[in-house]
């Protein structure tokens, strides 16, 4: 099992609020070690790498919430569990992941 | 030297983007193409009757016996999801269409779904005054409502939608047992080409809460596994039916590839390799499908199309041999030890 503490990856489920509110993929900063992992599986270039002069490593990966779809493949590349679930309140009807 | 004739096309790669995840916008059309691709089969846009098809469950996608290998090197992986339609109008599919057709320089396949055949032949020749080259018609997705019938609705929609357009027809077809049968009920309608195959259904348990996982439902299930049963049904399709055949299904490497066409595929779409392992996964495929060419004197992949069916063993010549005889030493019966 040392892989699968290695790479926590996606919960098997969605977060409780998901019948309320779409979930939407959020870095914990403080846990981000900014290797990259996540950037290249995001197909909605959702993920960028900022410039974070307080963060231990001077950089984090960072979600472009307009751009994330929530399909939760970033969260599998996270060698720290970095990615946690927030509710996406931006989200409309018109909008790709929404509830109707 | 990859170059490959298919439907009147002429690809620069037997390598195709399958449609899905990686074709659903116009910039990553260009990442194909600059990444090698023969063609793009854009992401399935739904009849306006499956609109909820155009919303997508989050998350929706899970790695399941991950190998955890990045940069490129992942080889086991199976792709759990939910995948979802085109998430736009079919306005606007079509326009995504006319704006992939104004910038891309690879061939564009559209791909639809819908349920009465006339909904099939409308959206087709929307398609086809698009502007896409061809049209794959998604008769197979492990998504869609499990009241259509291949028999009924898909063969009347494949008739439908090749008596109105020009532009050539795939017909997506679903791994299983029926799949001969259904490639021949494809080539019967007028099909000109089949895609085989589509992804299984299933589903994985979270044994904690006792619940399915992710969105409760049975998932769209593939990886690089999938590859041994779809070239099997690729081989048998081949020995069949005398349409080309696309693969697609579990292929990660560029000799997965050559397998491919060895088993009489004309072309290879590729999805969740790109999606794992990066778009410079297609450009591997390539350099690895050239190195093979190269090292076996092969000038045309057409050359060597089918190769590996023709030399298949029939089962009544397979050579076999004894067993273990029943007098033989494991046959003798001994009282366990104490």
């Amino acid at each position: 099992m040392s892989g699968t503490q290695k790479y926590p990856g996606l919960p098997l489920l969605p977060p409780p609020f998901a019948a309320q509110q779409p979930p939407l993929a959020k870095v914990v900063e403080e846990k981000c070690i900014a290797c990259d992992r996540c950037l290249p599986v995001c197909f909605f270039d959702a993920l960028r790498i900022e410039e974070r002069p307080g963060h231990a490593l001077g950089r984090s990966a960072v979600v472009t919430a307009a751009h994330c779809t929530g399909c939760g493949l970033c969260f599998e590349t996270c060698p720290v569990d970095a990615f946690v679930w927030v509710p996406d309140m931006s989200s409309s009807p018109s909008r790709p992941g929404t509830r109707i | 030297m990859l170059t490959t004739l298919f439907l009147g096309m002429e690809l620069r790669s037997p390598v195709i983007v399958a449609s899905g995840p990686a074709s659903h916008d116009v910039n990553q059309i260009s990442l194909a193409e600059r990444h090698g691709a023969g063609a793009v089969v854009l992401k399935t846009a739904c009849s306006d009757k499956y609109q909820h098809m155009r919303f997508w469950p989050r998350p929706r996608y899970k790695l399941l016996d991950w190998d955890k290998q990045i940069a490129g090197r992942s080889k086991q992986f199976s792709l759990y999801s939910y995948e979802q339609g085109y998430s736009g109008s079919l306005e606007d599919y079509w326009e995504f269409i006319r704006v992939c057709k104004r910038h891309a320089g690879i061939p564009i396949v559209g791909s639809i779904f819908a349920d009465e055949a006339g909904d099939w032949a409308a959206m087709a020749a929307e398609v086809e005054m698009a502007g896409a080259d061809a049209i794959e018609l998604d008769i197979s997705s492990p998504h869609r409502p499990g009241s259509l019938e291949f028999d009924t609705t898909s063969v009347a929609a494949m008739r439908a939608v090749v008596g109105r357009v020009h532009i050539p027809v795939l017909a997506k077809l679903a791994p299983g047992t029926n799949v001969l049968k259904q490639a021949e009920a494809a080539e019967q309608a007028g099909a000109h080409a089949v895609t085989l195959c589509n992804r299984l259904q299933g589903i994985d348990v979270d044994i904690e809460s006792q619940r399915p996982i992710l969105h409760g439902y049975y998932a769209g299930i593939g990886g690089p596994w999938a590859k041994y049963y779809t070239m099997r049904h690729i081989a048998e399709a081949y020995r069949t039916v005398h349409i080309p055949i696309s693969g697609t299904g579990g292929a990660i490497t560029g000799e997965d590839v050559v397998k491919y066409i060895l088993v009489g595929a004309s072309t290879v779409q590729v999805l969740s390799a790109i999606l794992i392992n990066g778009w410079e996964t297609i450009a591997r495929m390539n350099e690895e499908i050239t190195g093979y060419m190269q090292r076996k004197g092969v000038d045309r992949l057409e050359s060597i199309r089918g190769q590996a069916v023709a030399s298949m063993t029939p089962p009544d010549n397979i050579v076999r041999w004894s067993g273990e005889p029943l007098d033989g030493t494991r046959n003798i019966w001994k009282e366990p030890g104490p």
